[in-house]
């Protein structure tokens, strides 16, 4: 019975607790997406399909994407994973804790939406998250990816707040500062050699987003 | 019907009339013709089975709705959804699953901006009982 009074409170998640009030009052720049309206396109040909969300969860995107797609949407906010590894400077242990969180049968998944993960996560767990994602996805399968181009120190997390099938709304919260890990398109697609490219586009900012499919 | 901060209940709750838990539960919490509101204070570590479910305290498993499921910017939830309609604020907690079952070819879903209020308890003849 004493364990009861241990649920108390919200976990200490990094991006995902902050106080709503604090990020909505940030502006929110727009991004339009090319790659987007393909994965709903590809998506909405599979019966029911199964969608992975790496992000911290959004209510709109799930209302946008159970309209679009009738899909089963899994959350797993892998951010909020980095900032706990951020917070306690264990920053190596993310390679061994995503590939944990994500635990699923393999080929279990139709679409992942990774969004910007790989920039905060250094080579070693990006292997490791990409080797991983790519046993999830069902043949067929797509993947959704936005890398960032320049070298720079992140102090935030981005949410990808889906407006419409065109693009989002990039809404911010805090993060404990890391560099960057800057991928250039050949070291992304060498990360997810056994998928194919089915679009990649080169946004204004420089920032990339990639939508790869598995072989059927 | 209401169940204060002070209250805790391990076992298998039912009833048909609306409820508001404020305290904690553990077990399951059938409720399939009324709505289910977990108060600021509720602690629940069950499965949920109800017309409507407001989340506004902590939820430990899964909830099945056959209308929605609605969980407010301090509500947090680790289990998986299934309802016809899933609205999650900013600011709440979620992981697990999100099921939305499709209803005449259709999914309806409903954004946090359009989250209502839950509805008022309703003076129900019927009791909620605890088995235990």
């Amino acid at each position: 019975m004493t364990g009861l009074f241990k649920w108390g409170g919200r976990k200490d998640e990094g991006p995902s607790a902050a106080p709503a009030a604090t990020v909505a009052a940030v502006a929110e720049p727009l991004s339009t997406s090319k790659i987007l309206p393909k994965l709903i396109s590809v998506l909405s040909h599979v019966e029911s399909p199964i969608l992975m969300d790496l992000g911290p969860v959004v209510g709109s995107n799930i209302a946008f994407f159970g309209e679009q797609l009738a899909c089963k949407i899994f959350v797993e906010d892998l951010f909020a994973e980095v900032e706990t590894r951020a917070r306690r400077g264990a920053r190596e242990e993310l390679a061994e804790a995503l590939v944990a969180r994500l635990a699923r049968p393999p080929a279990s998944v139709d679409g992942i939406l990774c969004w910007d993960v790989f920039d905060y996560l250094d080579r070693p767990a990006s292997q490791a998250l990409a080797a991983h994602l790519m046993k999830l996805l069902k043949p067929g399968g797509v993947l959704y990816g936005f890398f960032g181009a320049t070298q720079a120190e992140l102090k935030h997390y981005t949410r990808f707040i889906v407006d419409d099938i065109h693009g989002f709304r990039l809404r911010q919260s805090p993060a404990t500062p890391t560099k960057r890990n800057v991928l250039v398109t050949r070291d992304i697609n060498r990360m997810f050699e056994g998928l194919t490219v089915a679009e990649s586009v080169l946004l204004k900012s420089n920032a990339r987003e990639t939508l790869f499919r598995k072989p059927s | 019907m209401n169940i204060g901060k002070s209250v805790i209940i391990k076992g298998d709750l039912s009833g048909s009339e609306d409820l508001t838990i404020e305290g904690q539960v553990e077990g399951k919490i059938e409720l399939r013709q009324n709505v289910l509101t977990i108060g600021p204070n509720g602690k629940i570590k069950a499965t949920i089975f109800a017309k409507a479910v407001v989340v506004q305290g902590d939820v430990q498993g899964d909830i099945t709705a056959s209308e929605r499921v609605d969980i407010r910017d301090n509500g947090s939830v680790d289990g998986d959804l299934s309802a016809p309609r899933i609205a999650i604020a900013d600011g709440a907690h979620f992981r697990g699953s999100i099921d939305m079952q499709r209803q005449g070819g259709k999914v309806e879903t409903s954004k946090p901006a359009e989250v209502k209020p839950a509805a008022a308890p309703a003076p129900a003849p019927a009791a909620v009982s605890v088995a235990r």
